[in-house]
């Protein structure tokens, strides 16, 4: 029996005249989400259908569209020519020996020679004659066979909705950069804003030789993790802030290292942003999560913003709600790998958590910023991965 | 670059390589096989298994077995002997070793770990007073992968054999066969080492054995290595294993000697911003350098061409950050942090080790600088 997977969308019916952009985008992510997997996608009266997969690989066919922004629901379905014999056959297959169930049918093909609840009613009694163990349940059943009988003379049967990803389709909200480290946050704020349709670039800084190219993997790993949320790709710049660190160290009261690092990477980012078109920064911080993550210490990052908004998607969780996010996007097991995104040297005993401005910008006076910027800029790379 | 990881890999043998490759190339038979091309080579493993041996052992009361690497050596050794009562091991073992005890532990054998001394050797007294007559097997490194310490491990043997005849007596040789003039005692059981550490090739291994001792396989299939362990012989790697080893015994102590004093020349280079942690092996020296993090040092070396290893890991993580045998041999938190280790070959040269001294020295003192 031919196998094909339906997939509903979420709030794009939401959409007026863009709609048309919205569904092109859907269709391109999850076009990208299968690249290397034989399928063929089409839309059928406001959902889409894929097929044409081999049978055996119905299973990565629905996992990867799974993860594709947009999809309200899929269900995998048995298509049939219409009659009664072969739809009867195909809800066989789906339908489990015990428990409570009911038959819906939804009849398009208006020739079909019988009502909806006629058909429902005689394949149900068809499925209790063999299962004795079954039971009918039309308010609250264990499971649904769900029989479409369309217009073109077949059917497709299907028992569960499974749940897709929701959200808008990844590239219809523009391009943000990320700034990630290798923890557990950083990737969940990625995945969150691009569940809202953003495409993500990635941003990291490293402190090589302070850190190891371990560390730097794992940051790659993650990304690619992220990619496939992303429309199947992503991409990851890497700026060294090695020298910007001993600069600090040298010059500057070790308490202020961390807020003084960051107003750098700001800055960093902001450029970088720019440069690749990104429209706004992204940042895994959760509001007194650390030392830094103090509206005192956001305020004093965020002044060295000029232009673009900054998104901190994760102000409002716990850490053990971003954890339980980092598990169900499957970031969590490489993030926890115990390298270090910013070697631990240069961490202070007691990092000042509320600076007030003037003393960061009398310790920040110490430096010569536009010089460390230029020269960190020089250790840029690119990765498409 | 100067390659100065050598506890970790060496290089293979060009000369082992290029006597090996017909093993590769044309005689690539099953030593199994009925046929007389298959039956050559039978016989060519036989002849080598018993030349291999007779670097080490009496061949009259030893046998060699040949695995896939060290660690499937200690595995068997270990998962064979000890099946009752109390194991007894160091606390300066490697991983395979290590890690083995923690799974006996799990089978429900006591497992009992002797301290180390502060130069990284076994501390012999308290050894033999955790052996009892229910030990089944005593466990020991010859020479630490870390720290170089030697464990005069037929000594020891001996010893724990007075105590409980019973006991099997397992050695890890993997960094000590090639390396140290040595040949097993009666009182040893078990020996194992690698055929990677030595200019051979990774994914060969050998377990030698006591004659007279029982085996339980760890393998188990077509019954090759005399059914102790089954699976289609490697014979590239095999041969590889041999010529390198051939090379290694030739002149064995001369080149013991000469390592010693070409190491002797790195440590009167350094500054004593470098601790030496112990003393033993020539071909590996282990430092705890003040004031800088091993893995920082190892980086910065590396971008000028001098590869070393490490003993600790820039990680937070206390339990992973530190080696557990550095902690074991006395030393703090603050030393461990700093631990970095360099090992050699017998073709390390003298200019060697002049060059990554300097590189070295200036290095840990330009970090310290940095990082103060």
């Amino acid at each position: 029996m031919k196998k094909v997977i339906i997939v509903r969308y979420a709030e794009l019916f939401l959409k007026g005249k863009n709609k048309g952009y919205f569904e092109r985008m859907f269709v391109m992510n999850m076009e990208k989400s299968l690249k290397g997997v034989k399928h063929e996608i089409r839309r059928v009266s406001g959902r889409y259908l894929v097929e044409g997969f081999e049978e055996d690989q119905a299973e990565e066919v629905l996992s990867r569209l799974q993860k594709v922004f947009g999809t309200h629901t899929l269900s995998v379905a048995l298509v049939v020519p219409t009659n009664a014999e072969n739809i009867f056959e195909a809800a066989k297959e789906l339908c489990k020996e015990n428990g409570t169930f009911k038959v819906d049918t939804h009849r398009v093909d208006k020739s079909f020679p019988q009502s909806s609840m006629e058909f429902s009613a005689w394949l149900g009694g068809q499925l209790l004659a063999l299962h004795p163990n079954l039971r009918v349940d039309v308010h609250k059943p264990d499971f649904i066979i769900n029989v479409d009988i369309r217009e073109n003379g077949v059917t497709m049967v299907f028992s569960d909705f499974i749940q897709g990803a929701g959200g808008m389709p990844v590239g219809t909200a523009g391009k943000g950069l990320l700034l990630i480290s290798g923890g557990i946050d950083s990737p969940v704020a990625g995945h969150m804003i691009a569940k809202r349709g953003m495409k993500i670039e990635c941003l990291h800084f490293h402190s090589y030789p302070y850190t190891n190219l371990q560390a730097k993997e794992k940051v790659e790993d993650l990304a690619k993790i992220i990619a496939s949320y992303n429309g199947g790709d992503i991409v990851m710049h890497c700026v060294s802030v090695t020298h910007i660190q001993e600069t600090i160290h040298k010059n500057c009261t070790e308490d202020y290292m961390i807020t003084l690092l960051r107003r750098f990477m700001m800055r960093i980012a902001e450029r970088v942003a720019k440069e690749v078109g990104a429209q706004c920064l992204i940042t895994g911080e959760s509001l007194g999560q650390v030392a830094s993550q103090t509206v005192e210490g956001m305020t004093s990052s965020n002044a060295v913003i000029e232009d673009l908004p900054v998104l901190r998607p994760l102000c409002g969780f716990d850490k053990n709600e971003i954890i339980e996010r980092s598990r169900a996007i499957g970031t969590y097991e490489t993030s926890i790998l115990p390298y270090e995104d910013c070697c631990t040297v240069f961490l202070p005993k007691f990092p000042v958590t509320k600076p007030k401005m003037k003393d960061v910008l009398a310790e920040e006076a110490k430096l010569d910023v536009d010089a460390l910027i230029e020269e960190a800029m020089l250790t840029y790379e690119t990765i498409e991965l | 670059m100067i390659y100065f990881d050598n506890a970790a890999t060496t290089k293979p043998s060009a000369n082992a390589l290029s006597k090996a490759a017909v093993y590769l190339t044309e005689q690539y038979f099953n030593p199994s096989a009925m046929y007389r091309e298959g039956f050559e080579l039978h016989k060519k493993l036989k002849e080598t298994r018993e030349k291999l041996l007779s670097f080490v052992a009496d061949p009259s009361l030893f046998e060699l077995i040949f695995t896939s690497c060290g660690t499937e050596s200690d595995n068997t050794a270990i998962f064979s002997s000890a099946r009752r009562g109390n194991a007894v091991t160091t606390q300066g073992e490697h991983a395979a070793v290590q890690n083995s005890f923690s799974e006996l532990k799990m089978r429900g054998i006591e497992t009992r770990f002797a301290s180390l001394k502060r130069d990284g050797s076994v501390d012999e007294e308290h050894l033999l007073s955790l052996v009892d007559e229910k030990t089944s097997l005593v466990s020991i490194i010859h020479v630490n992968n870390e720290t170089g310490a030697i464990n005069d491990v037929n000594a020891i043997a001996k010893k724990v054999k007075v105590k409980n005849p019973r006991a099997i007596v397992h050695v890890d040789g993997v960094q000590a066969f090639g390396k140290l003039p040595y040949r097993l005692s009666k009182d040893v059981d078990f020996y194992a080492l690698s055929a990677h550490k030595i200019g051979g090739v990774k994914g060969t291994g050998a377990l030698i054995k006591k004659k007279s001792l029982h085996l339980n396989p760890y393998l188990i299939g077509g019954g090759q290595e005399n059914g102790l362990r089954s699976g289609t012989e490697n014979l590239f790697g095999i041969q590889t294993l041999f010529f390198a080893a051939e090379e290694k015994y030739q002149d064995r102590e001369r080149k013991y000697r000469e390592m010693t004093e070409k190491k002797a020349i790195l440590l009167s280079r350094l500054s004593d911003q470098f601790v030496p942690i112990a003393n033993g092996s020539p071909y590996i020296a282990s430092f705890a350098v003040k004031g800088v993090r091993g893995e920082i040092l190892l980086h910065k070396v590396n971008d000028l061409g001098l590869i070393i290893g490490t003993g600790s890991a820039c990680s937070s993580n206390a339990k992973k950050r530190y080696s557990r045998v550095i902690l074991s041999c006395g030393y703090d938190e603050k030393a461990a942090d700093g631990v970095i280790r360099l090992s050699f070959t017998d073709d390390t040269t003298a200019e060697e080790m002049e060059q990554a001294a300097d590189i070295l020295r200036e290095q840990a003192e330009i970090l310290k600088e940095e990082l103060k």
